[in-house]
This record gives structure tokens, sequence and C-alpha cells, in this order.
């Protein structure tokens, strides 16, 4: 019998692991298991036919999301449940009440009610009529026109997401298109570099078989060429940012964080899907962070550091405390290298890693840094909300929150087998630093080549500058090992069986956070590169 | 039980019966829907997870879901949508709280696109959550009126 029949053979309770006690509690489970089968729906439709399946499931491995997967647990730093304040939105400025026989409704301006009575046709409609009706649920009170540039988060082809495809591809046969050209998350393959391989190669082929589709519907409704899809979208290269206070359709966490945050720009973390729905219609609803209210903070993070800290593992401790709340941080500033009053280059990349670090541990959409940021340097303190908390980050507080960060490896005291750097995706800076640094390292200790294979993850764009300006330094360390890459590192982490192959460490906490790899310093990372051991 | 009613603020109307599956703590939608999402499961939807004491390790396909609202990636919106579609997304949303953007942008894409319901009520209260158990017959009506018990 296959895996998968027996599995399917099996009563509820069987499904339970191991390590789950069957307790009073858990005997509900067989009623949970029940509830499904025995409920009666007179809604729109009931369940539809099965859609997909996929060869060689295994019910033990899932890929190396489970168990420490996604931006929020929906606990709190000590393990306690958490909802109080949570709206997804970052922000706590949305609807708390309601009227039943007052439903709230957005003021919509004429040619928007044409449109949603179809004058732009039935699937213009049906696009703003979703972006209304969300936007209603949380109090917006109108639609605010997109400017700057669209970012999509939808990047991976896997069958489930056939159905958001499908969705994309009636916009596309209607001849809809985004309002502007816009740019999409890294690829989770690559086949070039990391997919040479032939062993990974066939996982990411088996993990995402809809990518083709994929790309070809990103085509049509007016994604930029693949060399710019990247989650950081805004670095120079790329080029995809606006002006302080302009309203954009973006989704790709770390992304919305950068932009909020450091840009000033105005970007509720939507859910995917909903940015390309805005992005045709050019309109967002207004709530949230696109308020002034929405953008106080609820947080006062306060730093007593003695040294500047790994900007990852600092996203993580404010992430896990604030969760989804805007938190403004102080006593930080000394460490971010401003030119001509804004973060410079190699600050960019610190800002990147300590924003998608609270974006991932938490779902932090925004922050404000004391001296750093635009609004912080406008409006100072003035941004905390009256009802704010503190929260005291010293050296023991980062200790002890880097202490959990548990070794996840399937063999724990195996030696390591890969280097990932860059989540997001590396700026110019960092690949131009991390090269000279490996370069350096194997000139000196007259190795050919590092240990272990070094992964770089950026677009084609930005790993083109350091070609166009360090061509000998490019060329020497692809001759030592290290594999540009423009996959998502996460994605790529989480094909199914890949932990079973494979013992990366990382310098990015949010690659940390999404998958089993391991989180070291820039010293202990080029050491490991360079012997294939963890540091003594 | 004596049958206990609460009153919501109706998202996605519909009439539905059956029994609960109650996650007191926020529920992860796609950190919950992991086999289904990456490993080919389309027949069950064991909850994948970890940290959700209540749920993990149990079958949550067609469930009627009580909660306080959805937390997670901002993938959950979709994976409400391609849970539905593949035949093990939930048959009903219940939440104590207001609807979070993830979980209303799922079941709106959905509703609008593939004219799959998932009915969902938000706004029941706190006292809601406090009443409802795992396995509660559980009565929604079109109102936004919901029979536990």
């Amino acid at each position: 019998m296959k895996r998968r029949d027996f599995v399917k053979t099996l009563p509820a309770a069987a499904l339970l692991p191991i390590a789950v006690n069957v307790t009073a509690e858990n005997a509900e489970a067989a009623d949970a298991a029940q509830a499904g089968a025995g409920t009666k729906h007179s809604g729109k439709s009931p369940q539809q036919p099965k859609g997909f399946s996929v060869a060689n499931k295994t019910h033990d491995d899932s890929g190396a999301y489970d168990t420490v997967h996604c931006d929020q647990f929906g606990i709190d730093s000590e393990g306690n449940p958490i909802a109080e304040g949570l709206s997804g939105t970052g922000s706590d400025a949305g609807l708390k009440e309601h009227d039943p026989d007052n439903p709230h409704k957005m003021k919509l301006t004429q040619e928007e009610q044409d449109i949603l009575d179809g004058s732009k046709g039935p699937v213009m409609a049906k696009v703003l009529k979703t972006i209304v009706m969300h936007g209603e649920l949380f109090g917006a009170e109108r639609l605010a026109d997109c400017g700057g540039a669209p970012h999509s988060s939808l990047y991976t082809g896997g069958p489930w997401v056939e159905p958001v495809l499908e969705m994309f591809e009636e916009i596309a046969d209607a001849g809809l298109k985004a309002h502007a050209p816009y740019t999409v998350n890294p690829m989770p393959l690559d086949l070039y570099s990391v997919g040479q391989d032939p062993v990974k190669r066939n996982m990411m082929l088996d993990g995402y078989p809809m990518q083709g589709r994929l790309i070809q519907v990103h085509t049509r409704l007016g994604a930029r060429p693949l060399d710019v899809w990247s989650c950081a979208c805004y670095v120079p290269e790329v080029g995809n940012t606006a002006k302080p206070g302009t309203v954009v359709a973006w989704a790709e966490s770390s992304a919305v964080n950068y932009g909020n945050s450091v840009l000033a720009m105005r970007i509720n973390r939507m859910a995917t899907g909903m940015e390309v729905l805005c992005a045709i219609a050019g309109k967002v609803p207004v709530f949230g962070v696109l308020t002034d209210e929405g953008r106080k903070a609820k947080w006062h993070i306060d730093v007593r550091l003695s040294k500047e800290p790994h900007w990852g593992a600092l996203g993580g401790a404010v992430g896990t405390k604030v969760v989804e709340q805007i938190p403004y941080i102080s006593g930080i500033d000394q460490w971010i290298p401003m030119e001509d009053g804004k973060p410079d280059l190699v600050a960019m990349g610190k800002l990147k890693a300590f924003g998608s670090s609270t974006a991932s541990s938490g779902a932090v959409g925004l922050y404000h840094m004391e001296k750093v940021t635009p609004e912080a340097k406008e409006q100072g303190r003035k941004l905390l909300a009256d009802d704010y908390q503190t929260y005291v980050i010293d050296d023991a507080e980062l200790a002890r929150v880097m202490g959990n960060f548990k070794n996840l490896w399937k063999d724990p005291d195996g030696d390591p087998t890969s280097v990932y750097l860059g989540c997001p995706h590396n700026t110019y800076d960092e690949i131009f630093y991390w090269s000279k640094k490996i370069d350096k390292a194997i000139k000196e200790s007259g190795q050919e080549k590092v240990a272990i294979p070094v992964v770089m993850a950026c677009s084609i764009v930005v790993r083109n500058r350091l070609l166009d300006e360090h061509p000998i330094l490019l060329r020497d360390v692809l001759r030592a090992g290290v594999q540009f890459t423009t996959i998502c590192t996460p994605a790529y982490q989480g094909l199914k069986g890949m932990a079973d192959i494979d013992r990366g460490v990382t310098n990015s906490n949010k690659a940390r956070f999404y998958s089993r790899l391991r989180l070291f310093g820039d010293d202990d990372l080029l050491q490991i590169a360079m012997t294939g051991k963890l540091p003594a | 039980m004596a049958k206990k009613t609460f009153k919501g603020r109706v998202v996605l109307s519909g009439k539905v019966t059956g029994k609960a599956t109650v996650s007191r703590q926020a529920f992860n939608t796609s950190g919950s829907y992991i086999e289904n999402m990456f490993a080919g499961n389309t027949e069950t939807a064991p909850c994948t997870d970890s940290s959700n004491k209540e749920l993990y390790g149990k079958d949550i396909s067609g469930a009627i879901l009580c909660t306080p609202t959805t937390v997670g990636s901002t993938m959950g919106g979709m994976c409400l949508m391609g849970m539905k579609s593949i035949g093990v997304g939930p048959e009903a949303l219940l939440f104590s709280k207001p609807i979070d953007t993830l979980a209303a942008a799922g079941v709106l894409m959905a509703d609008i696109w593939k004219d799959q319901r998932i009915v969902t009520i938000d706004m029941l209260g706190d006292e809601f959550l406090k009443t409802v158990k795992t396995g509660d017959p559980i009565a929604i009506h079109e109102d936004g009126t919901v029979e536990v018990g």
C-alpha cells in the first residue's frame, strides 16, 4: 500500500503526531475532524471537486516551512495567545464597531461608481468591487489613486495558487493591465545557478510546476522583465520607488516595511492578490497606515546596546514583541550612516535586514527610527501614540532573544553544506562587500575555492552592476565558487525534501525565520565558507 | 448545553450548520495549511501550525472555524482561496474580533472571482469565543446570527 493510500485509511486521530498527548482537549479533535464532513451549507457553493495531486507526498516533511513558518505565530514572546489589536494592516486605525442597520459605505466618485456599474466592462467592475468591499470592511472612507508603480508578491507557482492565476488570467483576457509597469518578487527557482545540481533542479521543477504560467500572466498584466524581479524592488538598480507620501499598491512584507518606513511612502500590508487588483484599478482604499492617525507608534523601542547589533537579530526582537503594531526606535542612529540627510547605501542594507526581520518575526509594516527615517526626523517623538508602551533592548535582552534561535537542522551535529547571503535580495553594496571579503580570504588562504557553495541572492541588474564596475572581482569570486542567483532563499529552502539534503547557514534573520537555516555573523560565515566547518 | 445566540457583522452571508472547530489564539492561515500548500495533500487538512496547541495535527478540512482573527504570511488570503478551491478550505469563518486584511482578501477573492463562498461573520465578541468549544453544534443564519449549542 502506498503511504498516501495508507494515510487516507487512517482515522482522524491517527493524523495526530506522536508528540501530542490525547487529552480531553484533543478528544475534541475527532469532533473537529467530523465537523467538516457533517457541515451543511446553503451558501453560494459547496466544496468543489479536488483540483490537483502531487506525487511522493510525505506527511512527515512538508517542507522547511513546517514548524518554523510565517510572519506571526498568533502567540506572543512568552507563548501566550494574542489577538488584541491585530488587523493585518499594521495599524489599528480601522473600524471597531458596526451598525447592522447602517453598514459602513465608502464615498465613491461618479467615475468609480460608473466603473462598478460596468462602464469599463464586467471584469474591471469585479476588480473594483473586490477593492471596495475590502476597504469598507476596514472603514475606508474613499479610494486613493495609486502613484509610483506596483509590486507583486505572487511569485511561487505551486499548484495551490491556481485560483489566483485564473483570476489574473481572466483580467488579462479582458485586455486589462496594471496602471504602471510593475515589479515582482524573485522567482523560487533558478535553473542556471543553484539549479546546476540535478537533484535540486528537479525539486524546484516539482515544487513549482506553474511557474511558467505565473510568469506569463504577470507579463500580460504589465510586469517588467525578469532581470528586475526582486523582493528589494527599491534598490537603485531596480528603481521601484516614489516620493514620500505616495500611495502605492505593493505586497511583499519586507518591501512594504522598507517603503513605508525608510521612503515614507504609504502602503498597507496587502494580501497577495489584492495588490494586483489594486494595480489594475490604479486605486487603493484609504485606511490603516494610509492615514496620518494610522502611522502613530504604539511602542517605544528604547535601544541601549553597547555595540552595533546584528540588524536582523535586533529586528527579530522588535517584531516578536510588537507583532504588527508600529514601533518607534531610539538609540540606534549612531550606526546608521547618512548622506544628504538620508540613509546611504550601506544603511540601506542594515535597514533592509532590520525591517524585514520585524516583518517576518512579527508583521510590522511600518517603523519609525529616531534621527533616521523621514517621519521620525520631522516629527520626532510626537509620533508616539498617547498610550504607547516601552520595550528596552540592552545587551542582555538581545542575547536572550538570540538564545531562542533554535538549531533546526535535521542532523543538528552535521557540518554546514551551504552559505546563503541576502534575504531580502542583496543590494549592490552588499554583493561588493561580500565579494571583496571572500576574494581576500581566498587569496590569503591559497585555496582555489570556498569549501562549500556560497549562494548570493540578488537581482540580475544588481549583479550586472558588479560586472560593470568590478569585472575582475566578479570573475574571481565566480571561480572561487560563489553562486550569484536570483532566487528567493526561503522559497528555495522551503522545497519539500530540501531540509534533508542541505544544512544551510545565513546572515538573514528573515531567512532563518522562514526555514531551517541557522544565523551567523559575517566573520563566522566567512570562516564557514572557507572551511565547511562551524566555528569552534 | 443551553443554546446561546451571538450576532456579528455579515462579511459574506450564508446558512451553515455543523460543529465548531475552535482556535482561541489567532489562526495562522498559511502556517496551518502547509501540507496542502507545499506537500500535495488534497484529501485532508492536518493543521501544521505547531504553535497552535488546540489544532496542531487535527484535520481542519471543511471546518466551521471559530477564532479571534487570522494572522500570518501575506499569502494567507490566497491560501484560503486555494484551499477552498481544492476542497479542504473552511466552510465558514466566525471571528470574535474584526476581520483582518488577509482573511478579508481571501474570502472576497474566492467569492467574487471563483464563486466559492466561505460564509464569514466577524465582530461576534469575546463572549462568543469564551462560550464555544470544539465540537459544539453551530448554526449560522443569513443575518449574521450564530447559535451555539
